[in-house]
């Protein structure tokens, strides 16, 4: 990086991941360097401020653009973080919920900020006490893409799941064998990708 | 439909839900109450569903909606509206309980000898129908709490909104509100110097850092009864017929839709 770079530039390169990660459809890496490169440009700017700022004096016009320099930066940042909090939810829901299952992925695990890891247990916590309110009647983190057809659905099990309760009794799934089942029973296991419709 | 009727009465706690006779008679009106129940051949009870079905959509005459057509319009309306509309926690908590005791009911009869084939073929579609209006709930909520976290920190700072959650969706908000601006104090906010890290900044010429409903989003509305003249944002008045549909921004129907006199589609 040279020195005659301009101010909000690295914000920019930030942006543009959001941007890149909103139009591959995935998570990218956690890119800390960059945020910290920013971090450093913030305290520099900050410095530069208080440099100019002289007791007794008009602050010189110099002060406006390192100003509006900082607040693009700050907000570039908070819109990175944002835009991988949204993200990190969606995904949360697109596995019915299953916390574990997400964080034992090392895929997407090496991806997450260690923050980023703690802000989902601390959601996957908040969502489970309200879904405690419902628990009896029904399971709010079930799928919502389609609505059910059948009650019954044929699946051909893709990885082992163990013994899996179900109205016909627990059934042992085991990889390569198909089943019909009840769709409300093994729901979760389509979503986590253990199953699939056939 | 004296499904209706059956129902008040369960509610104020004085039929008791049964299996045998009073049971099927009870889930046959209760399959007719279906609005998006596919026609199933060989299996349609005869044109009334039909006729049902249409109802939500064009309904010519007043007829008093099932709670069931209520909760879809709810989340019909929920599902299109750029704001948070009023919980309805009664109906739901309502729908819930008779979901829970017809599960319950069907369950007694799968495991009775006695009930015959046709019976079954009976059992079979009201678990469908309850797997189906479990759906609709589903998706109530779930639509109710992404809006609910997308706009957490307005939540927070504004009471009017507040009146319109449950507790607890009002809890999540706050929790939600506080989690994530945590997230961003320990990923960024605490590493940048003291003058920089709040995050209830107002400078000039950027948008505000909390994000509020857009109620100027535009929105299709379905009127359902005679509407009182409306103002439209260039100055133009509209007065909708029943049955009209019409694209227009949300802010201008908003008390329309909250009387219950329109619906968005």
């Amino acid at each position: 990086m040279t020195e005659a770079r301009q101010y909000g530039e690295l914000a920019t390169q930030l942006l543009m991941e959001s941007r890149r990660s909103t139009q591959t459809d995935m998570l990218m890496k956690y890119n800390d360097s960059l945020v910290r490169s920013i971090i450093r440009e913030q305290r520099d700017l900050e410095k530069a401020i208080d440099a100019l700022l002289v007791d007794g004096r008009p602050p010189p016009p110099a002060l406006l653009i390192i100003q509006t320099a900082i607040n693009r930066n700050k907000r570039c940042l908070l819109a990175y973080h944002s835009h991988r909090v949204d993200r990190l939810r969606d995904m949360y829901w697109a596995v019915g919920g299953a916390l574990p299952h997400l964080l034992s992925n090392q895929d997407i695990r090496s991806r997450l900020s260690p923050h980023e890891v703690d802000y989902l247990r601390q959601y996957n916590s908040s969502v489970m006490e309200f879904r405690s309110e419902f628990s009896h009647e029904l399971d709010i983190t079930a799928s919502i893409t389609n609505p059910p057809k059948d009650l019954h659905v044929l699946v051909h099990v893709v990885k082992d799941c163990g013994v899996i309760q179900t109205e016909l009794g627990s059934i042992q799934f085991e990889k390569g064998q198909r089943y019909m089942v009840r769709r409300a029973d093994i729901e979760h296991l389509i979503v986590q990708g253990y199953l699939e419709e056939v | 439909m004296d499904w209706d009727a059956q129902y008040e009465l369960l509610k104020a706690g004085k039929a008791i839900p049964q299996a045998g006779p009073s049971y099927t008679t009870r889930n046959e009106s209760n399959i007719d109450d279906d609005d998006m129940r596919p026609v199933l051949p060989g299996r349609d009870p005869g044109d009334e569903p039909e006729r049902r079905r249409t109802n939500l959509i064009l309904d010519e005459e007043e007829t008093v909606a099932t709670p069931l057509e209520r909760l879809t319009r709810h989340w019909m309306n929920e599902r299109h509206a750029p704001d948070i509309l009023p919980a309805q926690e009664d109906l739901l908590m309502n729908l819930l309980d008779h979901l829970r005791r017809q599960s319950e009911a069907v369950q007694l009869l799968r495991e009775d000898p006695s009930t015959s084939e046709e019976e079954h073929m009976r059992i079979m579609l009201v678990q469908t129908e309850i797997e189906r209006v479990k759906f609709i709930v589903r998706s109530y909520v779930r639509t109710r709490l992404f809006k609910i976290e997308k706009y957490a920190r307005f939540i927070t700072t504004t009471p009017e909104v507040q009146t319109r959650l449950t507790a607890a969706e009002l809890d999540h908000a706050s929790r939600h509100a506080k989690i994530t601006d945590q997230h961003f104090y320990v990923s960024v906010l605490q590493s940048l110097p003291e003058k920089q890290s709040h995050l209830d900044d107002t400078p000039l010429f950027v948008p505000p850092m909390i994000t509020e409903p857009d109620k100027t989003r535009p929105v299709f509305v379905h009127a359902l009864k005679q509407c009182p003249r409306i103002r439209l944002p260039d100055g133009a008045t509209l007065e909708m017929e029943k049955g009209h549909i019409s694209l227009m921004p949300y802010s201008v129907v908003e008390q329309l839709v909250a009387r219950g006199e329109v619906e968005l589609i």
